[in-house]
C-alpha cells in the first residue's frame, strides 16, 4: 500500500507529480465541462455510443485493408 | 460494445455487492476517455459469489483471450479458487476484482463510494478522489494521461 496523505473527511491529497502536471496540460477541458453538464445515465449511453462508432471504425478498416 | 445496463440489471437482481471502479468508473464521474469494459470489485463473502455466480449464469462468462474449449465454469468453486477475472460475456468485457492495488477489497472501498443512479439501477462507484489514489497506486504508464484527466475533472467539480 502506498502512503497518502488523506484530509479530515477522508479525501486523499496528491503531491503533484511532475509527469501528470505534464499530460494535465494537453487535457481538453471543454469535452470535461459538456460531460459534467450530463446526468451519469448520458454519460453512460454516450459511452456505448462511442463503442459503437469504434467497433464500426474498426470494421470499416479491415474492410478496407482486405480491398487494397 | 459493452451493455453496461444489462451487466448492471443482471447483477442487480440477484443483489450482488460490488463497486464500479476503473474506466466505466471514470465515465461516471464526467470523463471523456473511451473504456471498453466495466471492473467491478466484487465483494468476497460465500454468499455474494453465491449470488454472482447465479447473476452471470445466462451470460456464458468465459477468461477473455482464453482459447476456445478451456474446461472454465462459472460457478461458485471457480470463483472462490480464483480472485480477480477478466471475462467476456453475452453483454460484453467484464472485469471482476477481489482486490485492486492501492485500495484493496470491498469492504475497504466501500466507504469511498457515492451511489449512481443508473437506468433505475443504484450502485456504488468509487468516488473521483479514490479513483485517482488508487490509479495513482497502480502506477501503470498508460494511466499516466488517465490520471491527468481525472485530476483535471477534480479542479473542475471543485470549482464549480
Amino acid at each position: 500500500m502506498i502512503a497518502i496523505r488523506v484530509d479530515n473527511k477522508g479525501r486523499p491529497q496528491f503531491e503533484p507529480d511532475p509527469v501528470i502536471e505534464a499530460y494535465k496540460k494537453d487535457i481538453d477541458r471543454t469535452l470535461l465541462r459538456e460531460n459534467l453538464k450530463l446526468t451519469v445515465e448520458q454519460r453512460f449511453d454516450q459511452l456505448m455510443a462511442l463503442q459503437r462508432f469504434a467497433e464500426e471504425l474498426r470494421r470499416a478498416g479491415q474492410a478496407a485493408r482486405r480491398k487494397r | 460494445m459493452t451493455d453496461y445496463r444489462a451487466l448492471l440489471e443482471a447483477l442487480s437482481k440477484e443483489g450482488v455487492r460490488y463497486i464500479v471502479v476503473g474506466g466505466a468508473a471514470a465515465t461516471a464521474h464526467g470523463s471523456a476517455r473511451l473504456t471498453l469494459d466495466l471492473d467491478l470489485v466484487y465483494q468476497r463473502s460465500a454468499e455474494n459469489i453465491a449470488r454472482l455466480a447465479r447473476a452471470l449464469e445466462g451470460a456464458s462468462p468465459y477468461l477473455r483471450g482464453a482459447p476456445p474449449g478451456l474446461p472454465f465454469h462459472w460457478d461458485e468453486p471457480t470463483i472462490r479458487r480464483g480472485l480477480n477475472f477478466t471475462l467476456t460475456t453475452a453483454w460484453g468485457a467484464l472485469d471482476l476484482l477481489g482486490e485492486i492495488t492501492g485500495g484493496g477489497s470491498f469492504e475497504d472501498l466501500l466507504l469511498h463510494t457515492v451511489t449512481l443512479n443508473v437506468h433505475g439501477i443504484e450502485c456504488p462507484c468509487l468516488s473521483l478522489e479514490w479513483l485517482i489514489r488508487v490509479k495513482r497506486a497502480a502506477g501503470r504508464p498508460k494511466d499516466l494521461e488517465a490520471i491527468a484527466e481525472l485530476e483535471a475533472l477534480l479542479d473542475e467539480q471543485e470549482s464549480r
